[in-house]
């Protein structure tokens, strides 16, 4: 639903305004207040939070709010700034050294911190790591994902505050508190849809909820419930199908405007579910062909940031893949969730872990640290299946903790041979 | 681990690359070491020579003198730049006026940082000196190169190899078959990290080792080798080749470059006709061309298995 200017966003009305007004995610609220309370007896030990988790759950309003209870100024940076090193320097870093004597406090906020670019925002991440380490005023990041790679020395210098999803109770009620601002009389059946469609998203259930109700004095189930094809799951699969099976390239390439799920994500399950529909091996070996092409112009986008390539990863994903092959199929196929996307957030604390214990080995065997992923671990983890005492002492001899023997022994760990 | 258990301390207990280590020895007696490069294939002895040197130079404190670094850890220009000349720039107490810095795969440094180790090298010669080790040294420069004595490491002949064998059995109170041996020198060509490793994996089972228990942990060490997914996609099975390739890449952490590179060696190696040995091995060369582009690696490598699905089809239906 897109709304134009002409209104104001429930999203910014029911904004709130004190920390009593934020919905859940008690013990986070508590750890940033009792945070915050520490500054008044001089600078902590860690001057900066990163407060991560998934959008519309209140990270941002949180700190709003709780700067609004306490009185203090609040200097946000957010994605749509510049954060080069000079724009961080010019903002943040002054703010962080200003006396707090006359006027008020300050704190100073990072929105968005994994999305300051590696290519346009040189320098920038470099400079708030300064900021953080010279600063004597409270500096609060915040993030999706805290476990992005190029947050990694920024993440030490902070404490680390994990927002949740809202539970759907917590959603409906919220909703259910502005229909009453509102004057809408709402059934709960209703806000209770809304809220369970939104996956503990409160921003995108009040959106909903705006883009449903407003004008109405009344809200029944019957209003919200032509919302439930638009399920995501059933919107993805009937996308791919009609980029699969399209007739023709301009349907094929119109399924992406349907699509409910971003460009790189539909690539993955494009990709993800090819090999169960075509089942010839020479159209099978031209569709993977146009896929690897887009994924080139994908490629050459990231390099020279000209999102105008986008067109023709566009073109090759969709009707590329459809004109490859002659659509002959026997019998209904299941589209399967992408197994490359199922493992991602694994995978990138697997990735750190390994590559620890790949440092610890390599100091000892001195080899790097990939050398000793890909040419010591296989043995090491044969050797704990074998012979666990042998095991053990080697892992010990290696400075590897239990967490890192239990991930290299995988399952079939004996017992015998943890720490 | 008993690479290291057995790894030689001093230059006299080095037993092959005689001609290397009677020069290493000569510095030793001079108290002077050029620049070095020790360039030659894996598991041949390069770091130990080097760490016996830097022993039998400083003695049993060698530690205080000798900086050990690894350019595929540490490959950026800024190692260079800081840590690098940081500890070159200052002279050392003792007998010995420099101090030794190893730089072990120095052939992954990037070009930036070898430019920056030039001029390092150059600047604190009176304070340091380095020791370069290197697979190929073709993939050091040119100015580097000109600047260092070469030593060229060869693989360690089979005797050499059996002895060594023999002699850590027989410490280690293991009993070893003479098929569980040739298993061994089969699996590791010529690289005694390796062989060590594969032995001491062996020696884990606790049976006298013989052939059967040498393939079998190898086996299980490396579950699905490059060649088991290429056959497993010449034989039509696109998911199965599919989830081979996650694994190589996720649990065993392989490179895409590493195995387009391992694809392109098992290629020549397939019974197929050679018109189509040539057409895979043109599109593993795009493959490659794309990964160092930086496209994404399991797309690529996934559209090159499709190939050889298609060529696996061909020459069936041809048959």
């Amino acid at each position: 639903m897109s709304f134009r200017a002409t209104y104001i966003p429930w999203t910014q009305k029911y904004r709130p305004k004190s920390l009593l007004e934020v919905v859940g995610n008690d013990e986070a609220k508590r750890k940033i207040l009792e945070w915050i309370q520490t500054w008044e007896k001089g600078i902590p030990e860690k001057r900066a939070i990163l407060i991560y988790g998934p959008p519309g759950i209140g990270k941002t309003s949180t700190i709003e709010a709780l700067a609004n209870d306490l009185n203090m100024e609040l200097i946000i940076s957010d994605a749509s700034t510049y954060r080069t090193e000079e724009a961080v320097k010019r903002t943040a870093g002054r703010a962080s050294q200003a006396g707090s004597i006359f006027g008020k406090k300050k704190i100073i906020v990072f929105d968005e911190v994994d999305g300051v670019s590696g290519t346009a925002d040189t320098g920038g991440l470099r400079e708030i790591i300064d900021v953080i380490k010279n600063t004597r005023v409270p500096v609060v990041l915040i993030a999706n994902d805290a476990w992005d790679p190029r947050l990694a020395s920024l993440r030490n210098l902070c404490e680390l505050i994990e927002f949740k999803r809202l539970s759907v109770h917590d959603v409906a009620r919220y909703l259910q508190k502005i229909c009453l601002k509102e004057g809408i009389s709402a059934e709960d059946k209703a806000l209770k849809f809304i809220a369970e469609r939104s996956s503990g998203d409160l921003r995108s259930a009040i959106n909903d909820l705006q883009a449903l109700a407003q004008g109405k004095t009344k809200l029944t189930y019957e209003d919200v419930a032509w919302l439930a094809p638009r399920d995501r799951k059933e919107q993805i699969f009937n996308v791919l199908r009609m980029i699969f099976y399209a007739k023709n390239s301009a349907t094929a390439k119109s399924a992406v405007n349907m699509a409910d799920v971003d460009l790189d994500m539909l690539f993955e399950w494009i990709y993800e579910n090819a090999p169960y529909h075509i089942k010839n091996p020479l159209e099978f070996a031209a569709v993977m062909d146009m896929l690897a092409k887009a994924d080139i112009y994908r490629g050459r986008i990231n390099k020279t940031q000209n999102w105008a390539f986008l067109r023709y990863v566009i073109d090759l994903m969709t009707a590329g893949v459809a004109a490859s092959w002659s659509k002959k199929t026997t019998g209904w196929i299941p589209f399967r969730f992408p197994e490359r996307i199922r493992t991602a957030s694994m995978k990138k604390e697997e990735k750190g872990l390994l590559e620890e214990i790949g440092r610890k080995i390599g100091k000892k065997c001195h080899i790097s640290s990939a050398r000793a992923v890909k040419e010591v671990l296989p043995y090491l983890r044969i050797i704990l299946w074998n012979n666990p005492k042998m095991g053990r002492e080697i892992a010990k001899w290696f400075d590897l903790n239990e967490e890192m023997l239990t991930y290299i022994a995988g399952e079939k760990l004996p017992s015998s041979a943890k720490f | 681990m008993w690479t290291e258990k057995y790894r030689p301390r001093t230059l006299d207990e080095i037993v092959d690359q005689e001609e290397i280590v009677s020069r290493l020895k000569s510095f030793v007696k001079a108290k002077n070491v050029p620049h070095c490069i020790f360039a030659g294939p894996p598991g041949t002895g390069k770091t130990t020579a080097a760490l016996c040197l830097a022993h039998d130079l400083y003695g049993e404190n060698y530690r205080e003198y000798v900086m050990e670094l690894n350019a595929s850890d540490e490959r950026g220009i800024n190692v260079i730049r800081e840590t690098v000349k940081t500890f070159a720039r200052s002279r050392p107490i003792g007998e010995v006026s420099f101090k030794l810095l190893i730089l072990d795969e120095a052939d992954n440094m990037t070009d930036d940082a070898q430019q920056a180790l030039r001029r390092t090298m150059e600047r604190y010669t009176e304070t340091a000196r380095f020791i370069l080790i290197a697979n190929y040294s073709s993939k050091i420069i040119e100015p580097i190169q000109s600047r260092c004595a070469p030593f060229r490491f060869t693989p360690l002949p089979r005797d050499a190899i059996i002895r060594r064998i023999e002699y850590i059995c027989e410490k280690e109170h293991v009993s070893i078959l003479n098929d569980g041996i040739e298993a061994i020198l089969d699996l590791s060509e010529g690289d005694l990290r390796k062989t060590l490793n594969i032995l001491q994996t062996a020696a884990s089972v606790g049976k006298p080792i013989n052939a059967e228990i040498v393939y079998s942990v190898v086996g299980k060490a490396n579950p699905y080798s490059v060649r088991d997914m290429i056959f497993t996609a010449l034989n039509g099975d696109f998911i199965s080749a599919r989830s081979k390739l996650r694994e190589l890449l996720q649990k065993y952490g392989l490179s895409g470059m590493d195995i387009v590179r391992q694809i392109h060696s098992e290629i020549f190696k397939l019974d197929i006709p050679d018109k189509w040995k040539v057409k895979l091995a043109d599109i593993t060369g795009e493959i490659d061309y794309r990964l160092v582009q930086g496209a994404n690696e399991e797309i690529q490598l996934s559209a090159l298995l499709a190939k050889f699905i298609e060529v696996g089809y061909e020459i069936k239906k041809v048959s």
